[in-house]
């Protein structure tokens, strides 16, 4: 069943369009990753998604409801962490997850939603005096009180340390696993590919790729770079490579393999392939070859506008199957 | 459970802004408060002039506590997005005015109570010889000011404008009250029926008939028209709230 519904979602805000005719579905316990550049489009939807704007065109609906109209109704069920929010800054975290505890009815105990957060020890802190990093945390630990039953998280771990991040991290894994559905949006690719099942690319308000994260991976392709010997030169090489350099550089639909002909190849001749890294295809990959495409595509279209460039993307879809 | 929520956030933050305690409880209960105990030691018929400019400073205790401290509060929860995190939990729109609404109709007429007792302790000044009447207009005229402060932050672009933009305000309740002493003698006579409109002389002319000497029936006669300038307030307060009401600051 599907959570949180998306059917042909437009918002815009005077001239500009935020949000272009946008589709999607998430599944109940599945994490969906919503990414893109900055301006794409992904606070935009999220703002639509959680009840705070209303959709110019289209639909929204999370657990069955519209969370502009029901926004009360669907925040019983919502924890949201917002990308830009204020505290009160003289309160401290302890005395803030006291205060949000009142809004939110059958609220997990204030100390457990800060050890969620990793934020037992700053309990008696006041928000004025936390970093950045542990502001976002407090959010997830307000987000967590009422024990929703589906999260967004909008740049959940912006301006943490890594330790932090992968707490955190966890924390959503384990969510995921208990049954919640989350949605999340962020700059870290690494982190989507780490959390998300599913995932959409934004790009100037439209979803220009998406679906099973698994699946996309896979029709990537990885590669294997190494410093090529100073004896060989690439047409040597049992394998097609681009060498920059001495740096040779073999796309492969599956490096592992590919790694494994190069040294059998080296080995028989005696050689060393020094610098050997193989790289499976990643999020990052994928998302520079989407930045790449945009701006052959535009270099190649000068003169046409912002929308007649976007037909020449590969593998646009209007909605991305969760 | 939620509405008691937000008053008892709103009454926390309150007593807390140190930064706004001057403006919304310092002044205007100075005022209220030293001025008439001034009066009755210089004027001749001290108790009287004293009743009389204590009743006029009540004008500056809701514009002070009830209009000038939630408009500056709410204009700066909006810029620093606290109101839309308010609005992530399960809080209707309605909860959230209502409890800031509710707590500043709390403060406004305990510090009210507060300089009636203190003006009696201290300037002689009787108590209302009807309490109920003057309870009434209390809140309903904190009440309503409160209302047209939550309507005012609509008109103000930034957080730093909210105390320079309702200042004058504060200016104008006292002095169309009599709280500034007698310069309203000075203005021209056309002034005065378009100052007695405001809320707050409204309020004031209210309580000025609950300490005068008079019966029910000339206390209910002297409440209508202030009733009804409150009424039409309060109208305007919240027809502007739901046409032009900002959650968060204007995008630019």
């Amino acid at each position: 069943m599907a959570a949180i519904q998306v059917n042909h979602l437009s918002k815009s805000y005077g001239g500009f369009q935020a949000v272009n005719d946008i589709s999607f579905e998430v599944e109940a316990g599945t994490v969906f990753a919503l990414l893109g550049r900055n301006g794409a489009g992904k606070t935009t939807t999220m703002e639509l998604l959680t009840g705070f704007q209303k959709p110019d065109a289209g639909s929204v609906r999370v657990l069955g409801l519209d969370p502009f109209k029901d926004r009360s109704r669907v925040r019983g069920n919502v924890g949201i962490m917002v990308q830009e929010a204020g505290f009160f800054p003289d309160l401290t975290a302890g005395q803030t997850v006291g205060i949000w505890r009142d809004f939110t009815p059958a609220a997990r105990p204030a100390s457990e939603a800060l050890e969620l957060a990793g934020l037992t020890a700053k309990a008696k802190t006041k928000v004025r005096q936390l970093s950045g990093g542990e502001k976002r945390r407090l959010d997830l630990a307000l987000a967590l009180l009422g024990e929703p039953d589906v999260l967004f998280l909008d740049e959940p771990t912006t301006g943490m340390d890594p330790e932090a991040r992968r707490n955190i991290w966890k924390v959503v894994r384990d969510l995921a696993a208990g049954g919640t559905t989350v949605l999340l949006t962020t700059h870290y690719l690494e982190e989507a590919q780490q959390l998300a099942t599913n995932l959409a690319i934004m790009d100037r308000g439209e979803i220009v790729l998406g679906g099973d994260m698994a699946e996309t991976l896979a029709a990537r392709v990885g590669q294997v770079s190494f410093e090529l010997p100073s004896v060989s030169h690439a047409g040597e090489l049992p394998l097609p490579a681009t060498v920059r350099g001495r740096l040779a550089v073999v796309k492969a639909a599956d490096p592992d393999l590919a790694a494994q002909t190069l040294l059998g190849w080296a080995s028989e001749r005696g050689l060393r392939l020094r610098g050997l890294e193989v790289r499976t295809a990643s999020l990052e990959d994928l998302f520079l070859e989407l930045a790449r495409n945009d701006e052959m595509s535009q270099t190649n279209a000068p003169a046409r506008s912002d929308h007649g460039t976007r037909s020449d993307r590969p593998a646009r879809s209007g909605g991305a199957g969760a | 459970m939620s509405l008691t929520a937000t008053y008892k956030l709103s009454a926390r933050l309150f007593w807390r802004d140190k930064g706004m305690l001057p403006a919304s409880v310092i002044t205007p209960l100075g005022l209220a408060i030293g001025m008439p105990a001034l009066m009755r030691d210089v004027q001749a018929d001290g108790v009287t002039a004293a009743t009389q400019m204590f009743v006029g400073t009540l004008a500056l205790i809701l514009s002070g506590t009830a209009f000038l401290n939630i408009t500056v509060a709410l204009t700066m929860r909006r810029d620093q997005l606290l109101l839309k995190r308010l609005r992530t939990t399960r809080l209707t729109d309605r909860q959230i005015l209502l409890g800031e609404v509710a707590n500043t109709v709390t403060q406004t007429v305990a510090l009210m109570i507060v300089s009636a007792v203190a003006v009696h302790l201290l300037a002689d000044v009787p108590l209302p010889r009807n309490p109920v009447l003057f309870a009434v207009f209390a809140v309903a005229g904190s009440a309503v000011l409160a209302t047209l402060g939550v309507a005012w932050t609509a008109a103000i672009p930034r957080g730093e404008l909210a105390a320079p933009m309702t200042l004058p305000f504060f200016f104008l309740a006292g002095l169309a009250s009599g709280a500034m002493g007698w310069i309203m003698d000075l203005l021209p006579s056309w002034l005065h029926p378009l100052l007695a409109t405001l809320p707050t002389s409204a309020v004031v002319d209210a309580v000025r008939a609950s300490y005068g000497p008079g019966t029910l029936g000339s206390d209910l006669t002297a409440a209508a028209v202030p009733a009804l300038v409150l009424a039409v307030w309060a109208g305007v307060a919240l027809l502007s709230i739901r046409r032009w009401f900002r959650w968060e600051s204007r995008r630019s």
